[in-house]
C-alpha cells in the first residue's frame, strides 16, 4: 500500500488536480477553530475545489459560488483591523469587506464561520526562485542564473520558470500567494523579474507579470572573470573586470551603448532603414534606461550603496534597493534616496564586534526614516533559496520583535510589495475590487505557532496539501 | 600539542576540568566589569517554564552557588538574596544545541579520510568566535561542536557552556561525556566519490564503517593479550604501539563515547542501528534524521534520540521527503527529539524553531520547549546537570521578554551557572564578561562545509 502511493509522490510533475483523490480527504479545513457550517459542506467545498481544478485544463481558475467568511478578525492592511467581520469574496475578486452586520451578504453565497479566525491578504514574496530550483544540489534542476557574462539583461526569468515546482504548494500552504521570482544574484544584471500567482494548472496561468523588473546587483560577491576569488587576488584569467571599478564601469559602459543604440535605432527608423539589426541584450534595457520599470539592486555595503546609487542616479533608474544589511552608518542618506527598499534578510550576520541586533533592527530603523519597506524570503547571508519561503511572515514577526510596528511589518510583506511592482491595484490588502487572494489563520500570522487553514487565491479554495502534507498523512496511519 | 596527548580519552575530560577549574578563576579576575556573581538570586514573579515539570506561573526561581536551589511559587531563598523581578516576563532553561559548528573557523572537516576518529574539535575550537556571542544573545547557554560530515567516522565533540568572554577551557562544560561524530549518505559519497575514492555510493558508505570496526576489534584483542601476559608477569611482553585512530575507535566499542550520526534517509537509520549491534555500540542520536517519521516506531525500540531541523527540506536529494511534521510524528511515535541548528543563523533562534511544532504537529508548549533544552541534554548527555529548571541543576536560565515559542521572543538575560553572561539592557554589545576582539569566521556554521577543495 505505501509503495504503490509512494511511487505517486515521487513525481513531482503531477498537477493537484490529479491529486484530487486525496485532495478530497484532506483539502478542507482543518480543526475545531475553523469551523465550517456542517460536514456536508465541507465535502461540497472538497468537491468543488477539485471540479475548479479540472476546469483548469480550459480555463483560468475560476471561482463559481461566492464565498462570505463571517466572525473573523479582519487584518486590512490598508485600513487597520476590523475585530469581527466579513469578508465576500465573489468572481475571484473581493465583493465586500467590513464589520458583522454591515455587510451585505449575497444570496447564493457558501458562508464559513470563521470565529476565532485571522483574516488577511495573501502574502507576497518580493524576492524568490520559485519554479528556478527543485533540489539545490542536483545541479541539473536549478536554473538559477546565467553563467556567461556580467551584464545579461536578455535573460528572462519567465523562460526557465517551472510551474509545477513543488516549492510553490510547499510556500503557499503558509499563506503565500504571489512572488517575484528573480534569477540568482552571482551577476551584475543577471536579468529580469516575472511576478506570479502560487496557484494554477500551467505558467501561462500563474504568470502574472513578466519583465516587470530588472536583477541587478554589486558588491564584493559579483562575478569577475578576472579573478577566480573574491577581491581579484583568485589567481583567476587577467581579464577584465577584476575590481568594483571594472564592474562599475563595465556597468556605465553598457547604459552609455544601450542609449547610443536607442539613437541609433531611432535614425535607422526615421529613414526607413530595414537592414538595422535587432540587438536583444540593447532592447532588453531599454524600458529600464526610461524609468519605466523598476531596477532591484541587490548591495550590502554601506559604501557599495552610495557608489551604485551615484550610477543609477546619474541614468536615472527607477530603483528599488534590495539588503543594505550594513548601511547602519548610511542610513539617513538611504532614505534620502526616497526609493523603496527590501530589507535584508533580516537574519544577515552583523559584523564581529556589531552588537547581535544590528541587522535585525533594520526594518525598523529604516521604516522610522519613512523608508517604504519590504521583507523577503531571503536567507541569512545569500541567495535566497526559496525553499524556505513558507518562513517569511515570521521574519517580519521577527522585524516587529526588534521595534517595527506591527502593521508596519504586514505591509512589507503584502501591500508595500504590491507597491514597488506596480501590482497594487489588484493585491496587497482587504479592498474590494482587489483578487480575492486571501488567508485564513488561526492566529496571528507573524507568529511562528500559527497555522494557516485556509488560501484562497482569486476566491478559488486552494486545496490546503502538498507533497510534504502527503507524506505526513500517509507516514501518520 | 594534543596530537601527542599520551592521555587516553577518556580522562581528557577529568585534565580540562581541573584547568577550567584553575583558568576560570584567573579569567573571572583578568575580565573587564565582570560583576561579582551573587550568593544567592531570585528570579520571581515570571512565567516559568520548567521543561521538566510543567510551567509555573508567577514562579520564582532561587540560585544559589550556581545551581537551582528552589523553584516554584515561591522559594525559600535568604533575605539577602539578589532579586530579579520576572513580572510578564518568561524564563526557562538556557537553550541547548545539539549540533553546531561554531566557532571552528571553517575547521569541520579533516576531510583526508574517510575515518578520523581521533580528529579532536577542542583542537580547533575558537572561543573569541562572535558566532558565540549571537547565540549567547539568542539565549543558548549549551552547545555540542561536532566534526563535519564529510567522514562516515569523523571526530570527537567538545561540549561547551556559552560563557563568552571567559578563556576557552572556561568554556568547557566540565565532565561533559565525550561524543563521536558519524555520518553517511550523500556528503562522504561526493567528498570520496568526487576523487575517485572509496566511498563513492552507501554501499562503500558501511563497508568503510564495517572496516574501521573490524581493525578496531584487532587493536582490542592484540592490547587484551598484552595485558593479559603482563598480568601473568610476562617481562617480555611488548606492548602494543598506542595508535590514536584505533584508540579512538575502540572507545566507540567500549561505549566510551556517544555516538552521533548524520544521516537522512529511513533505510540508513536502520542501516545504522545493524552495524551498531553488530559491534556492540549504541547509537546516541541521528542528526538531522529528515526521514524519521518513516520509521519512527521502529527507531523507538532503540532508543535513539533525533536531533532534527524544523523545516529545512529540499536542498539536496536525501532532504528531499523532508516534511515539517517529522519532528512531532516522530516524538509521538516515542522517538526522543530535539531541534538543532547546524547553523550560525538558526542558533540565534532555536526557541522560534521550537515554536514552530505547536504550528506542525500539534506540540504542546512544554513538549516544544523541551526540543531545544532537555532532549538536546540528553543527547549530550549532560540532561543530569543541565536542560531544566530543576533543584541542583547549573542555574542555566534565560529571562525572556516575551513567549519563547513565539516569533517575538528576545532573551534579556541569560545565565550559566548563575553568572550573568548577557543582559539586553545593557548598552554596547550586552556581554557581562567579554572585552576585547571578537572574531568572525566565514561560511554559515553548516555541516556541509567542507573547504572550497571539496565544494560541488
Amino acid at each position: 500500500m505505501i509503495f504503490s502511493s509512494f511511487s505517486r509522490f515521487l513525481s513531482r510533475t503531477q498537477l493537484p488536480v490529479i491529486l484530487g483523490g486525496a485532495g478530497a480527504r484532506t483539502c478542507a479545513v482543518e480543526g475545531p477553530a475553523f469551523r465550517v457550517a456542517s460536514r456536508p459542506q465541507i465535502l461540497a467545498t472538497a468537491a468543488l475545489a477539485v471540479a475548479v481544478l479540472s476546469s483548469f485544463a480550459v480555463a483560468q481558475p475560476a471561482q463559481q459560488q461566492a464565498i462570505v467568511l463571517t466572525g473573523g478578525k479582519l487584518l486590512t492592511v490598508s485600513h487597520g483591523a476590523i475585530e469581527n467581520g466579513v469578508l465576500v469574496l465573489a468572481d475571484g475578486k473581493i465583493a465586500a469587506v467590513g464589520e458583522s452586520g454591515k455587510v451585505k451578504i449575497p444570496s447564493g453565497a457558501k458562508v464559513v464561520d470563521a470565529k476565532g479566525m485571522t483574516i488577511y491578504p495573501g502574502l507576497i514574496d518580493p524576492e524568490s526562485n520559485f519554479g528556478l530550483t527543485e533540489i539545490s544540489a542536483d545541479q541539473m534542476t536549478n536554473d538559477l542564473v546565467e553563467r556567461s557574462d556580467e551584464i545579461m539583461p536578455h535573460m528572462h526569468v519567465y523562460d526557465a520558470f517551472h510551474s509545477e515546482t513543488e516549492l510553490i504548494p510547499v510556500a503557499r500552504l503558509n499563506g503565500i500567494t504571489n512572488a517575484v521570482v528573480a534569477p540568482a544574484s552571482e551577476d551584475t544584471i543577471p536579468g529580469q523579474d516575472i511576478f506570479i500567482q502560487m496557484y494554477g494548472k500551467d505558467r501561462d496561468q500563474m504568470i502574472m507579470g513578466r519583465d516587470i523588473a530588472l536583477a541587478m546587483n554589486f558588491g564584493s560577491e559579483q562575478r569577475r572573470r578576472g579573478s577566480a576569488g573574491r577581491g581579484g587576488g583568485g589567481g583567476g584569467r587577467p581579464e577584465y573586470p577584476s575590481t568594483r571599478m571594472g564592474l562599475v564601469t563595465q556597468l556605465r559602459q553598457a547604459f552609455l551603448d544601450v542609449q547610443d543604440y536607442v539613437a541609433h535605432r531611432d535614425a535607422a527608423a526615421k529613414k526607413d532603414d530595414k537592414t538595422f539589426k535587432r540587438d536583444l541584450k540593447m532592447e532588453a534595457l531599454i524600458p529600464y534606461l526610461k524609468g519605466e520599470r523598476p531596477v532591484v539592486i541587490g548591495v550590502y555595503e554601506g559604501y557599495d550603496v552610495e557608489t551604485i546609487m551615484a550610477l543609477a542616479q546619474e541614468f536615472h533608474l527607477e530603483v528599488i534597493l534590495n539588503h543594505v544589511t550594513h548601511t547602519q552608518e548610511i542610513l539617513d542618506k538611504i532614505a534620502s534616496y526616497h526609493v523603496p527598499v527590501i530589507v535584508g534578510s533580516i537574519y544577515d550576520f552583523p559584523r564581529a564586534g556589531q552588537r547581535f541586533d544590528a541587522v535585525y533592527t533594520l526594518p525598523a530603523e529604516l521604516a522610522k526614516r519613512g523608508v517604504k519597506i519590504a521583507i523577503s524570503s531571503a536567507d541569512a547571508g545569500g541567495p535566497v533559496s526559496s525553499h524556505s519561503a513558507r518562513n517569511l511572515p515570521y521574519a517580519a514577526g521577527f522585524a516587529v520583535a526588534y521595534g517595527l510596528p506591527y502593521d508596519e511589518a504586514l505591509k512589507a510583506i503584502t501591500l508595500n510589495v504590491a507597491e514597488m511592482f506596480g501590482f497594487a491595484d489588484r493585491l496587497g490588502s482587504l479592498d474590494v475590487g482587489k483578487m480575492a487572494n486571501v488567508v485564513v489563520a488561526n492566529g496571528d500570522p507573524l507568529d511562528v505557532r500559527t497555522d494557516v487553514k485556509q488560501v484562497y487565491i482569486q476566491g478559488v479554495p486552494v486545496p490546503m496539501e502538498n507533497r510534504q502534507t502527503r507524506l505526513r498523512d500517509e507516514y501518520s496511519k | 600539542m594534543h596530537f601527542f596527548d599520551p592521555l587516553p580519552p577518556a580522562r581528557r575530560t577529568t585534565k580540562y576540568l581541573i584547568a577550567a577549574g584553575i583558568l576560570s578563576i584567573a579569567a573571572s579576575t583578568a575580565a573587564q566589569q565582570a560583576p561579582s556573581v551573587p550568593a544567592d538570586l531570585v528570579i520571581r514573579n515570571g512565567t516559568v517554564m520548567t521543561a521538566s515539570h510543567g510551567t509555573i506561573e508567577h514562579g520564582s526561581v532561587w540560585v544559589h552557588a550556581g545551581k537551582i536551589a528552589g523553584v516554584g511559587a515561591s522559594v525559600n531563598a535568604p533575605a539577602s538574596a539578589t532579586v530579579v523581578d520576572a513580572t510578564g516576563m518568561w524564563l526557562t532553561p538556557g537553550i541547548i544545541d545539539p549540533h553546531s559548528h561554531s566557532a571552528l573557523d571553517g575547521d569541520v572537516n579533516e576531510a583526508t579520510s574517510p575515518v578520523t576518529p581521533s580528529m579532536r574539535m577542542i583542537d580547533a575550537f575558537d572561543n573569541r568566535s562572535a558566532d558565540l556571542y549571537r547565540a549567547l544573545a539568542g539565549g543558548v547557554t549549551t552547545e555540542l561542536l561536532l566534526h563535519g560530515s564529510a567522514n562516515m567516522i569523523g571526530g570527537q565533540a567538545v561540549v561547551i557552556k556559552n560563557k563568552f568572554g571567559l578563556d576557552r577551557d572556561a568554556m568547557l562544560f566540565p565532565n561533559a561525556p565525550g561524543s563521536i561524530k558519524f555520518a553517511s549518505g550523500e556528503n562522504p559519497k561526493r567528498v570520496y566519490g568526487g576523487r575517485d575514492q572509496l566511498p563513492s555510493t552507501r554501499m562503500g558508505n558501511f563497508e568503510v564503517m564495517r572496516a574501521a570496526f573490524e581493525d578496531a576489534k584487532h587493536y582490542i584483542a592484540e592490547w587484551d593479550a598484552y595485558n593479559a601476559k603482563a598480568a601473568k608477569g610476562d617481562k617480555d611482553a611488548v606492548a602494543p604501539k598506542r595508535d590514536l585512530k584505533l584508540e579512538a575507535l575502540a572507545d566507540v566499542l567500549r561505549g566510551k563515547l556517544y555516538v552521533q550520526i548524520h544521516c537522512y534517509r529511513a533505510d540508513e537509520f536502520m542501516t545504522e542501528e545493524a552495524i551498531a549491534k553488530e559491534y556492540g555500540y549504541k547509537v546516541r542520536a541521528f542528526h538531522h534524521a529528515l526521514e524519521m517519521y518513516k520509521v519512527a516506531g521502529k527507531i523507538a525500540a532503540d532508543q535513539t534520540a533525533i536531533a532534527t531541523f524544523a523545516d529545512w527540506w529540499g536542498y539536496k536529494d536525501e532532504a528531499r521527503d523532508a516534511i515539517p511534521w517529522n519532528a512531532v510524528i516522530s516524538m509521538r511515535k516515542g522517538v526522543k527529539v530535539a531541534l538543532k541548528s547546524d547553523s550560525d543563523d538558526h542558533v540565534r533562534r532555536l526557541n522560534q524553531e521550537a515554536g514552530k511544532m505547536v504550528h506542525y504537529g500539534g506540540a504542546t508548549e512544554d513538549e516544544a520547549i523541551r526540543m531545544v533544552t532537555l532532549n538536546p541534554a540528553w543527547i549530550i548527555g549532560v540532561d543530569d546537570r543541565t536542560g531544566s529548571i530543576d533543584v541542583d541543576k547549573d542555574a542555566d536560565l534565560v529571562l525572556w521578554n516575551h513567549d519563547p515559542l513565539s516569533t517575538y521572543a528576545r532573551a534579556q538575560k541569560v545565565y550559566i551557572d548563575g553568572d550573568l553572561f548577557f543582559d539586553a539592557s545593557l548598552p554596547g554589545l550586552g556581554t557581562t564578561h567579554f572585552s576585547g576582539v571578537m572574531h568572525d569566521s566565514g561560511g554559515f556554521g553548516a555541516d556541509d562545509e567542507i573547504g572550497e577543495e571539496d565544494g560541488q
